[in-house]
């Protein structure tokens, strides 16, 4: 025996509960208020299909409680009414219906115009709909993706019969079901037919079985999301077949929400499954043979039944020492908040029959929402929800035809309608009535759609499961064009779903580590995610970090910056058509900036082009951009025919910046090799050894300050760093991350591409066209550049000192009107003061020079920031 | 959207695995000769006006997650049917 926490009172529940079956047996009649009126609603289908037990659940709003387990510490609470739900003030809207007319919220409320926002949150608050936790982060589940090439979704007999025709036929098979096979079924012949037939799918190796899933909806492909307890399954069947069954018909007359009116389902389930008699006495109201069933599972937990109301055919069938009623009507249930009697029509009038419970099994309709959302996809239906009302048999022929042959599976079958009585609430989960139907009617809304969305009818938690037969079916009795009959369009989802379910596996990401991960972690560093990989942003002290780069020597882990090598009699073309710099007169030995525009000439990626020897090339791109500059440059090989390889070596190698007045000194103490300015000076690359490591030394300019990249063999990368770290000790070496990184880039004035600039940023608006060779016979974009260099720079980057510290995003105006936005900002040691880069849009002509951004004012000014002439990175 | 790509050389895929390289458009600058200094309305119609049409494109896509090699897909934009296209 376990007990879960129902509003601070422990409540016990057996082994097989429901949270919905623990609290009836326990007493509770009221689960929920109703949406606008605040009616008391009690249990009424049990099987999760419409909106009476919506119950906040460990803090998860709406969840179903007629299909949730019972487990040890649930807390559970009612979600609607003030103060509580049992003694809800707001009932008192149940007897000012005209507060609140059919399509209120488009006519009540609306002058003067303020009032409306105010009516809202009022109104929103009034509904009870249950309150998002806010303050908890969302469990993270995981995700995989199942293949199989039949998927069956309902694991009652027609869906089980199905899936064992399918793997007969050596399909394979994945079934899911919302709870365990047979688990809500009574006992009786369907609950041992669906567990006969269970148990020879379990030994199957091609069968998989999905129980506690729930098949979200049915999406192209087809793909059915599935949500588990603990996963996320998408589901990419070949073919789908929809056994969903169907819900007993939803019966619409006077009093038809009250307390204690059942679905015979529902009633039976209570009984047979969780052994609690859902009343003391009943009146049951039987159309189909299947209530007939339920009277002696009522009869057998203890429950009274005073009278049968049937037609001739079925009444013959009723157990002797019931009273039964023939032919009648039931007109109207009546009761304070819960049933007290019932009102037949009789051929002799009307009589009123005292009871406490009122079990109707009028019809079915089927739950065909999945089936009705799938036009055009492979996907077939089997058992109740074609054939609604169909026996054992028929269920498991239905299976079999669809699960063998998909072309034989059978037609819908219209369901016998249940009908619609003169009043009674249509919509269970919007409050809507006949009555308004009719108003809505009236005021000339008269087609289903339409209607729907006016009144908002079908558009609850049961998404039309209960009531959109009797709204196609209003339209229809009402005389409705064809064109406005019919059902409303079935979308997904068709269950309630948390975007925290659909979210499953979006946490599960590569992550990428360099070589020298663990000496970060030793070091202490803190680590960022950048992209895929993990770098370091710090090793504990940004400042000095920074200061060890201008005033001593700093290494830094760039070990991820895309690396290529490219090769082939046609690499010097290929190197040619691409970049914007021109490549063939790069003698070997020497380095040059590139930029990577694509076809319309906006900035993809930048990097460094080396020239090996004859026809070889190493490329160097950003970080975040490695894996499109690798498709990029084999994109073009293949499409010119050009006899070009590219070798990816991101991640075969490791690289480390050297950097600061210092590095040369730092270098010729572990290196046998020429490094000085002749032999390696700026923009030049070579080929040494430092501390026993092949390197190859890059003189690139990043930061500003002499520096050499270091690239070498990936296993190498932790012996170099020690080396380097260990011989720069007494010149105040320190290794830093992307935070000081961050600084001494933008002192130089140098872009993040992504952060810095925006998708439509050609070099002129970067003041990159030094980089661009326009003198080139043709490289990928210069067509875009030349016609977009007649039409005048509207935005383009500048650099900005600031009064005070600004914001970074912060927009910036000239006069009152924004005109740009800061994309960097720092405060900068080196020069004494704060400086960023941001965007700006020319204005009346010209491009403002006097800005503010938030309240600091701005100036803007040329970059770089720090030593214009870059003569300390040239040394 | 499920979408099963026939990689030449990896077999039937995910298109999770790969990255869309848009439908098959004239290149700029002919095969063996690179682009050339083209006429700038050809050009832009040629960058701009795809013709996004419904019905079978051949298109592009790069194996990302698997051979990291580019092939030529033949796509019904309205079924998602595929058939594997010419080699580049």
């Amino acid at each position: 025996m376990t007990s879960i926490d129902f509003e601070g009172t422990p409540v016990e529940s057996n082994e097989g509960d429901t949270i919905a079956s623990a609290l009836f047996r326990a007493g509770v009649r009221t689960f929920t208020r109703s949406l606008k009126y605040h009616r008391r609603r009690g249990l009424y289908c049990l099987s999760g299909d419409c909106p009476n037990c919506l119950m906040t659940v460990d803090d998860v709003p709406g969840v179903r409680a007629c299909t949730t387990p019972a487990r040890s510490g649930q807390r559970v609470r009612r979600e609607s009414g003030s103060p509580s739900t049992e003694r809800d003030l707001l009932g008192l809207a149940d007897k000012a219906h005209r507060l609140m007319p059919v399509g209120f919220y488009y006519k009540s409320f609306t002058k003067p115009r303020w009032l409306w926002p105010l009516v809202e949150k009022v109104i929103r608050r009034h509904t009870g709909v249950g309150t998002l936790p806010v303050d908890q982060l969302p469990q993270r589940k995981g995700a995989r993706h199942a293949r199989p090439d039949v998927l069956v979704i309902g694991g009652g007999v027609g869906g089980l019969a199905a899936a064992r025709a399918a793997a007969g036929a050596g399909a394979t098979v994945a079934v899911v079901d919302e709870g365990r096979f047979a688990a809500a079924i009574p006992a009786g012949p369907l609950r041992r037919r669906i567990e006969d037939l269970a148990a020879e799918l379990r030994g199957l190796p091609t069968v998989e079985l999905l129980e506690q899933h729930v098949a979200v909806g049915i999406y192209e492909g087809p793909t059915v999301p599935c949500v588990g307890p603990h996963e996320l399954v998408e589901v990419e069947p070949g073919r789908v077949i929809v056994a969903t069954g169907a819900v007993e018909a939803h019966g619409v007359f006077a009093g038809n929400d009250l307390p204690g009116v059942w679905l015979g389902r529902g009633a039976a389930r209570m009984a047979g499954v969780h052994g609690v008699a859902p009343g003391r006495w009943a009146v049951a109201v039987i159309d189909t043979t299947e209530g007939l069933e339920h009277l002696a599972i009522l009869r057998s937990a203890g429950m009274r039944v005073a009278e049968v109301v049937a037609p001739d055919a079925i009444a013959g069938r009723v157990p002797a020492g019931i009273p039964v009623t023939r032919n009648a009507r039931l007109l109207a249930a009546h009761g304070r908040g819960r049933v007290e009697s019932v009102l037949l029509g009789t051929a002799r009038g009307e009589r009123t029959v005292a009871c406490d419970s009122v079990v109707i099994s009028l019809g079915y309709a089927p739950r065909d929402a999945l089936v009705r959302m799938a036009e055009g996809l492979p996907v077939s239906a089997a058992g109740d929800v074609v054939i609604p009302g169909c026996t054992v048999e028929e269920a498991e022929a239905s299976g079999t035809r669809a699960g063998s042959d998909a072309g034989r599976a059978d037609h819908a079958r219209e369901p016998a309608q249940a009908p619609l009585g003169a009043e009674g609430y249509v919509c269970l989960c919007e409050d809507v009535g006949v009555e308004e139907l009719r108003a809505a009617w009236a005021e000339g809304w008269t087609s289903a759609e339409i209607l729907k969305r006016y009144t908002t009818t079908t558009m609850g938690p049961c998404q039309g499961a209960m009531c959109g037969g009797h709204l196609a079916a209003f339209v229809e009795d009402h005389g409705g064009a064809p064109q406005a009959q019919g059902r409303t369009t079935a979308r997904p989802p068709a269950r309630t779903v948390r975007l925290e379910d659909l979210a499953g596996g979006v946490n599960e990401v590569i992550e990428k580590r360099t070589a020298l991960h663990d000496a970060h972690v030793a070091a202490g560093a803190t680590l960022d995610r950048s992209g895929s990989w993990i770098r370091p942003s710090t090793y504990g002290d940004v400042a000095a970090e920074i200061r060890a780069v201008r005033e001593g020597v700093g290494v830094m882990d760039v070990g991820t910056l895309g690396k290529f090598l490219v090769a082939g009699p046609d690499a010097p073309q290929l190197m040619d058509r691409l970049f914007t710099c021109r490549v063939r007169d790069l003698k070997p030995g020497r380095a040059r900036y590139l930029l990577a525009l694509d076809e319309a000439g906006y900035v993809m990626d930048d990097g460094l082009i080396c020239a090996l020897d004859a026809g070889r090339y190493y490329v160097t791109s950003t970080t975040g951009g490695a894996d499109a500059m690798e498709a990029w440059l084999l994109n073009w090989a293949d499409r010119w025919h050009l006899r070009a390889l590219v070798l990816n070596q991101t991640s075969m190698l490791g690289a480390i910046n050297v950097a600061g007045p210092r590095a040369r000194e730092l270098l010729q103490r572990l290196c046998d090799d020429d490094v000085g300015p002749a032999a390696l000076g700026y923009a030049r690359h070579g080929d040494i050894t430092v501390a026993g490591v092949d390197c190859r030394a890059i003189r690139s300019g990043f930061v500003g300050e002499v520096s050499f990249e270091l690239h070498h063999r990936r296993s190498s990368g932790e012996a170099l760093w020690d080396a380097l770290r260990g011989a720069g000790a007494d010149m105040g070496l320190r290794p830093h991350g992307l935070d000081a990184l961050d600084v001494l880039r933008l002192e130089k004035g140098h872009s993040y591409l992504g952060q810095d600039t925006l998708p439509d940023d050609h070099p002129a608006k970067l003041g990159l066209m030094w980089a661009v060779h326009m003198d080139k016979p043709a490289f990928v974009g210069k067509t875009a550049l030349l016609r977009m260099s007649a039409l005048p720079l509207e935005r383009k980057q500048v650099g900005l000192d600031f009064a005070a510290e600004p914001q970074r995003g912060a927009p910036l105006y000239a006069g009152d009107a924004i005109v740009g936005r800061v994309t960097s900002c720092a405060r900068s040691e080196a020069l004494g003061r704060w400086i960023g880069l941001a965007w700006l849009r020319r204005v009346d002509g010209a491009f403002p020079a006097r800005l503010r951004a938030g309240g600091i004012g701005a100036t803007v000014v040329d970059t770089p920031f720090y030593d214009p002439d870059g003569a300390r990175q040239r040394a | 959207m499920a979408l099963k790509i026939p990689c030449p050389h990896c077999g039937p895929r995910d298109y999770t695995e790969f990255m869309f390289g848009g439908e098959l458009r004239p290149m700029g600058g002919a095969p063996g000769q690179g682009p050339t200094a083209e006429d700038p309305h050809d050009d832009f119609a040629r960058v701009y006006l795809l013709d996004n049409a419904p019905g079978v494109q051949r298109e592009r896509w790069f194996h990302l997650f698997g051979c990291r090699r580019w092939l030529e897909l033949r796509r019904d934009t309205r079924t998602n049917e595929v058939a594997p296209g010419t080699a580049p």
